[in-house]
């Protein structure tokens, strides 16, 4: 009788294993017996590699808030971006949303009408704290669903020790295309590595091309929100972008390129010229560099590239209340400069923007906490623009060998979009 | 054994079903269900949150097959395919070959041939990577210090120069096991078998060709079939060195469904499906395939 007992105990086994992979997670917090409230938010990692963990940071705001507010505990748990997507996404799918999250975009959440409008999370004088541009940048459809955690711009940056060896003058950085080509030329002849350096690979080539198609009045939509990605505007940018691949005087193969491996080749000095980013500073600090405003087609560009990361609040949960007291006390000026000093970041409000610029220690962020009141933004409400964003970030770079080809993929992909 | 009738009487009525039932169970669980599911999956409609908004009918299978990368990536699914299963197997049969014979250091060469398997195909594709690389590559160091090249090379920074060297690292990393496997073949070949030939004057050549390889197709099919489903399949290799880039240009489909599933989820299934439906049929060949090699052999 020792045969059956055996495999019926397997067959339960097997049973069992069909149940477990079934089972949904349970639902997001709740109030205990003693009266304490319990919210989950979940954070994205700004740290690299294990270094400057965000852990740390939250755990810290965390430990002051709950002091304050003995009712309210605040699970929290931080995911590294690679992973966060996917988490969020399974968390999602079943029905175990957080109630609090910081991520990339919300537009997504937003029109499935998960969330709760800002308006309902924040008390007005939080809400009335946010610089206007990227206030703007969180409304769908007249209301505002995204509260703008961190932000990031975008400016021309150049090596000057390289430009001097090229026979050019740093303090007069191109303002238009045609410069660029001068300019790269000028430091080819120099021996440059990389005259002009534009990563079109798929970690950041959705910004990277965004930057230059404004150059040329383009983008990614026109005013009505419809998708322009084939435009003239836009054929001309990545015309003039193949020509300078096609002259050598950017890497090769931008298409494989990453922004992380061209900024280190910059900070090797081996590169020319590239867009750059705050978070660069700190690999920078010793070196001799120029940050410029972007070069437009026939003149500095008209505008650069803002991004912005989003916090925003899952109604799944009812946690209202909790989640206003929480995030009133997180975008306190002090927690929120200190968030931005330590990873290089953009402020997203407008008195942790005042107090960086009388910030002695903050001096090299100084231009770009000029121009980011007036840097556009992705179109971050539309719902269909993670996806259209994934598609373009792995093809556009192949516009700098086939124009035509690459964007009119990329318009009919987005046009189908979300159908 | 038991005294008590009822139970066993209720067993034999049963017949062979508790001993078949776990295993049947687990297939349901492991195989049948996540099949179900992926099929289920491509027919929704899913956005990218992972909210399911109902069916979508075939929409998801007639965008992927609108996809105007769809067609290159499954010309080089079967070339990378062919390629990296042929290559192997041709090497293999002469590296097995080469352990088989009698030589000083024999033992070592037989434990250097196990490196590349016994390290993570990931990691082996990630370093393969960065020697490749277009600035901190050693083989752009090593040939432009030989004069060779003028200027470093990206060589996966396209896809004519990229496809080669994928084909050479999968092929690198599936010696190992393809080699042993036929070496294990050839030490199940009875030396008497070859004494005879010898006696009947074959030469070298006739040898290998008339009883070498016939005594090996048994150990030879089940390399080639291993070999051709885990190279189909294969995902480490294009995912470590070039992430199927740029753009779709090196994906074969198991890595160009991975890419689809970061912005649409059911188009995703829809690639699996087609994917399975390519490895059933493979299957089915190889079992046509290999009842007719037992009839020969009869």
């Amino acid at each position: 009788m020792k045969r059956p007992l055996l495999a019926l105990s397997a067959a339960t086994m097997a049973g069992a294993l069909a149940l477990s992979a079934c089972s949904k997670g349970s639902g997001s917090g709740s109030t205990s017996a003693d009266g304490v409230t319990t919210i989950r938010f979940v954070a994205a990692d700004y740290g690299s590699n294990g270094q400057n963990p965000g852990q740390a940071y939250w755990q810290g705001v965390i430990s002051a808030f709950q002091q304050q507010n003995p009712a309210i505990r605040v699970d929290l748990q931080v995911i590294n971006w690679n992973d966060l997507d996917t988490q969020v996404k399974t968390m999602v799918q079943n029905g175990n949303q957080p109630d609090i999250l910081q991520t990339g975009g919300y537009a997504d959440y937003a029109k499935n009408g998960m969330l709760y409008p800002a308006s309902d999370v924040l008390s007005p004088a939080t809400a009335g704290d946010f610089v206007p541009a990227l206030a703007k940048a969180g409304v769908q459809d007249g209301t505002q669903y995204g509260v703008p955690f961190v932000s990031s711009a975008r400016m021309f940056l150049i090596n000057n020790a390289l430009f001097r060896k090229a026979g050019l003058d740093p303090a007069n950085p191109p303002k238009t295309w045609d410069d660029v080509t001068t300019a790269a030329t000028a430091l080819k002849k120099a021996g440059v590595d990389v005259p002009l350096g534009i990563p079109l690979g798929k970690e950041e080539a959705q910004a990277e091309s965004f930057i230059w198609m404004m150059g040329n009045h383009g983008g990614y939509q026109d005013a009505g929100g419809a998708y322009t990605i084939n435009s003239p505007a836009n054929m001309a940018t990545f015309t003039q972008l193949k020509s300078w691949v096609d002259a050598g005087l950017t890497e090769q193969s931008p298409a494989a390129v990453n922004r992380t491996d061209l900024t280190k080749d910059f900070a090797s000095g081996k590169v020319g010229m590239l867009n750059g980013f705050p978070g660069q500073l700190g690999d920078l600090r010793t070196m001799d560099v120029s940050w410029a405003p972007m070069p437009g087609k026939d003149g500095v560009s008209p505008s650069t590239l803002g991004v912005a990361d989003w916090v925003m609040a899952f109604r799944k949960g009812g946690h209202k209340d909790q989640i206003r007291a929480f995030l009133d006390f997180a975008y306190q000026r002090d927690n929120t400069v200190k968030f931005d000093k330590e990873y290089n970041l953009l402020p997203v409000t407008r008195t942790a923007l005042d107090a960086l610029q009388t910030d002695p220690d903050e001096k090299a962020l100084q231009p770009f906490l000029q121009i980011l009141p007036t840097a556009t933004f992705y179109p971050l409400s539309d719902p269909t623009w993670p996806g259209v964003s994934a598609q373009v970030k792995t093809q556009i770079g192949t516009a700098v060998t086939d124009p035509g080809k690459a964007l009119d993929a990329l318009q009919q992909a987005a046009v189908q979009a979300g159908r | 054994m038991s005294r008590a009738p009822t139970p066993r009487s209720l067993l034999r009525r049963l017949g062979p079903v508790p001993w078949l039932a776990p295993a049947v169970l687990l297939i349901l669980a492991v195989v049948v269900w996540p099949v179900a599911e992926m099929v289920r999956t491509s027919l929704r409609r899913i956005d990218t949150t992972g909210t399911d908004h109902g069916p979508a009918g075939l929409v998801k299978y007639r965008k992927l097959f609108a996809d105007p990368r769809l067609p290159e990536v499954l010309g080089w699914t079967v070339v990378w395919t062919v390629a990296v299963v042929g290559l192997t197997m041709l090497l293999s049969l002469a590296l097995a070959q080469l352990f088989n014979q009698n030589f000083p250091g024999r033992r070592i060469a037989r434990w250097a041939l196990i490196a590349p398997w016994a390290a993570s195909v990931l990691m082996t594709a990630i370093g393969f990577r960065w020697m490749l690389d277009q600035v901190a590559g050693v083989l752009n160091r090593l040939l432009l210090d030989l004069g060779l090249i003028d200027r470093p090379q990206a060589w996966l920074g396209d896809a004519a120069h990229a496809k080669p060297w994928l084909v050479f690292v999968a092929v690198f990393v599936s010696l190992p096991f393809t080699t042993y496997t036929l070496l294990a073949g050839l030490q199940t070949v009875p030396a008497e078998v070859y004494e005879a030939a010898r006696v009947d004057g074959a030469s070298r050549w006739q040898i290998y060709r008339k009883v070498t390889l016939p005594l090996l197709r048994p150990a030879f099919l089940v390399a080639l079939v291993v070999n051709l489903i885990n190279v189909f399949n294969s995902f480490p290799v294009i995912w470590g060195m070039t992430q199927g880039g740029p753009n779709a240009d090196t994906a074969t489909t198991t890595v160009f469904m991975y890419m689809l599933r970061g912005y649409d989820v059911a188009e995703s299934a829809a690639m699996s499906v087609v994917n399975f439906a390519v490895v059933i049929v493979m299957v089915l060949l190889f079992l046509k395939v290999s009842r007719w090699n037992e009839e020969e052999s009869r």
